[in-house]
């Protein structure tokens, strides 16, 4: 549970309540939009609310979001590369 | 014509008592995972929202067959509190200006006609939606407005009721479906709930 | 067939202006009232909104309200509106009598806001949050009035708020339970609802340009508008002069997300529809279109869809007065209704400032130019959060 996708699982699990999901439901390189995890818009704002708040990522652009939202790979390549904190 | 009445300890479906072990949010969790299931969205819900969600399931199961994807049902619901449980929450969100982060799904909820539409977003309901807030609970009030609904003549029935939310763990919900031309729709029914 | 429903008083505060008459002068002049925030403080100077050109004291001293006394911007605005309105329809001496339906949403939040800036704790402002909801705007607006108002409703169905509280209005007095309503919305700027639509990022940090290839967002805005609603019968009855009559509208559910509109505007489509079976009259009657026209790329890509369902290649003049007066959110219903009703006295378009490029996916071209038109019927609509969409149909009162 070191690794950053691993912790950026869990954020998203809470930050966008997903009671029935498990960190290991979710896979690395599985899409995190449409079917799978069932997340619409709102749940990208909040994730983008998430990067802002835990590491100071600011993201102006609504379409930045739907790139970096596409796994967690993604995802944890763009915190690593971009984080303040 | 069907109702339900969730309040934070009980939750009756034409007349019958549920069973129930818990109270409060969790009694609603209860039920979801009990009688409902299979709505991911439900745990993304504010409590006013999941209380009319669960009313609204209860009600509509006890509709056989289940109508859904239809423009002839309208949702009319009232309450007195508005949204005024998830504003609180809101407002935490932009209290403090060095933990500055405005949510999004929290503030979508700051809207108390939210669950008309999650109402209808779950059924595929096109017909009318109303959410309207009362000084008190007015059974009267609440069955004109109802009656007058159906001056529309698309509308064929309406899912209504009072669904109030003052704090996560104070609720009270009455939900009735009513039929055109349902003669047992009163204000005393409505009270007698 | 039923009653006609008439409408004998309007009033409107908003960004371009604290009555008809200026609001109508800045309409027909193009001047939008959107500029930087003024009143509300917030850090957000970056995003231009359509402030009401009065501070709550300026308002107060109009009202002659002392200051001493606690009203919500929300409350005073509609104050101004509803005065404005009974004056119009020669009703200000009415007692206990008509029944006030109010559209809100942020209601007294902005009391609140001032409260805890001004060093309450969190509990406290808690509970005065609790103290203002929406509800109690529309109270405190009544009892402005003292006994004219016997009864309050307020409809809370986010953005489409006020025009719902129209409809309602409309339909009380269809059913025979009331014989006069004042209807409408008023809602004022709040830190509440400005942070809420910029983390849903639908603020654009240029005027808004509805209807545009490169519109970016929404302008928020203020406001208040009521219009003093009757039956036919009931208005000739006590010589009231008509300005027009409702002659239709429709309240249907787009059902597709809670803050998203279906790409083929479902719920608008269906609303549009209703109004016109209602009304019995057919797409080619209708004039214009006060269309909901946010500025957001959403709302106004599936609203074209939706128009273009519905008129297909015959689509009336269209534009979107958001372009003056901002998107007064839970007060837009009214304040369009109230803009449609001046441009159908006054026999002209009002043009939809900002737009220059059209959508590359085929969105509605609105009007650009003012010009002098007869106007029957006007159409207007108002859709909300919630998938909550309405729309209204005016016309020209003939006996």
């Amino acid at each position: 549970m070191d690794n950053l996708q691993d912790i950026l699982k869990q954020q998203i699990i809470d930050a966008l309540n997903l009671e029935e999901i498990e960190i290991s439901d979710i896979e690395n390189d599985a899409p995190l939009f449409g079917e799978g995890l069932g997340l619409d818009s709102i749940d990208a704002l909040e994730l983008i609310v998430l990067l802002e708040r835990n590491y100071g990522i600011k993201i102006k652009d609504p379409a930045v979001g739907k790139e970096i939202f596409k796994s967690v790979n993604v995802l944890a390549d763009y915190v690593s590369k971009n984080r303040t904190k | 014509m069907n109702w339900v009445r969730v309040r934070k300890d009980s939750v009756v479906i034409n007349g019958n008592m549920l069973a129930t072990e818990s109270t409060g949010q969790a009694m609603l969790k209860e039920v979801y995972k009990k009688c409902i299931g299979d709505y991911p969205k439900f745990f993304k819900m504010d409590a006013l929202c999941r209380l009319g969600f669960v009313a609204s399931e209860l009600l509509l199961q006890q509709e056989s067959p289940r109508v859904v994807n239809t423009e002839h049902r309208a949702v009319i619901l009232f309450n007195r509190s508005s949204s005024l449980c998830d504003d609180r929450n809101y407002q935490e969100t932009i209290q403090d200006s060095d933990n500055f982060f405005p949510s999004p799904a929290v503030f979508v909820y700051t809207l108390p006609n939210i669950i008309t539409g999650e109402i209808s977003i779950r059924n595929k309901y096109y017909g009318e939606t109303l959410f309207a807030v009362l000084k008190q609970f007015d059974a009267r009030e609440i069955h004109d407005i109802v009656c007058e609904a159906f001056l529309d003549s698309m509308t064929l029935d309406v899912i209504t009721g009072w669904v109030d939310c003052e704090s996560d763990d104070d609720f009270e919900a009455c939900m009735l479906l009513v039929a055109r031309d349902e003669n047992n729709f009163t204000p005393e029914f409505i009270n007698e709930i | 067939m039923s009653e006609k429903i008439v409408i004998t008083g309007s009033g409107i505060v908003s960004a371009i202006g604290n009555n008809r008459q200026q609001c109508l002068e800045n309409l027909k002049n193009g001047f939008s009232g959107i500029s930087e925030v003024r009143y509300l403080p917030t850090v957000h100077h970056e995003f231009p909104v359509g402030e009401v050109k009065l501070s709550n004291s300026q308002m107060c001293d109009l009202l002659g309200i002392g200051h001493s006394q606690v009203y919500s911007r929300t409350t005073l605005m509609g104050i101004m509106a509803v005065k404005e309105a009974l004056a119009q329809a020669g009703a200000s001496d009415t007692q206990n009598y008509m029944t006030l339906i109010s559209g809100t949403t942020v209601g007294g939040m902005d009391v609140s806001e001032q409260l805890f800036s001004q060093g309450m704790s969190q509990d406290d402002c808690s509970n005065c949050i609790a103290t203002h909801t929406c509800g109690a705007s529309t109270n405190a607006i009544a009892a402005y009035f003292g006994d004219t108002f016997n009864s309050t409703i307020t409809p809370s169905t986010a953005c489409s708020s006020a025009l719902n509280a129209i409809i309602l209005g409309s339909d009380l007095i269809k059913a025979g339970l009331a014989q006069m309503v004042v209807a409408g919305g008023s809602e004022s700027l709040t830190l509440f609802h400005l942070n809420g639509f910029k983390s849903l990022m639908i603020l654009d940090t240029e005027p808004c340009k509805p209807f545009d290839e490169h519109r970016k967002g929404l302008n928020l805005g203020e406001g208040a508008a009521f219009v003093v609603l009757e039956s036919e019968t009931h208005a000739i009855s006590r010589n009231a002069h008509i300005l027009a009559n409702i002659s239709g509208y429709g309240n249907a559910c787009d059902a597709f997300h809670q803050t998203a509109s279906s790409p083929n505007g479902e719920g608008a489509f269906l609303a549009m529809s209703k109004a016109l079976s209602e009304a019995h009259i057919t797409t080619q009657d209708i004039d214009y279109i006060n269309a909901h026209g946010t500025g957001t790329p959403n709302n106004d890509q599936s609203e074209s869809a939706a128009i273009h369902r519905l008129f297909d290649d015959k689509v009336p003049p269209v534009s979107s007065t958001k372009s003056f007066t901002g998107h007064t959110t839970s007060a837009s219903g009214s304040i369009e209704t109230v803009i449609s009703l001046l441009a159908m006295q006054e026999q002209f378009l009002p043009v939809n400032l900002g737009w220059s490029t059209p959508m590359k996916d085929g969105g509605i071209i609105p009007i650009t130019e003012s010009r002098k038109a007869s106007l029957s019927n006007v159409m207007c609509n108002s859709f909300g959060f919630g998938g909550n969409d309405s729309s209204l149909i005016l016309s020209k009162y003939t006996k």
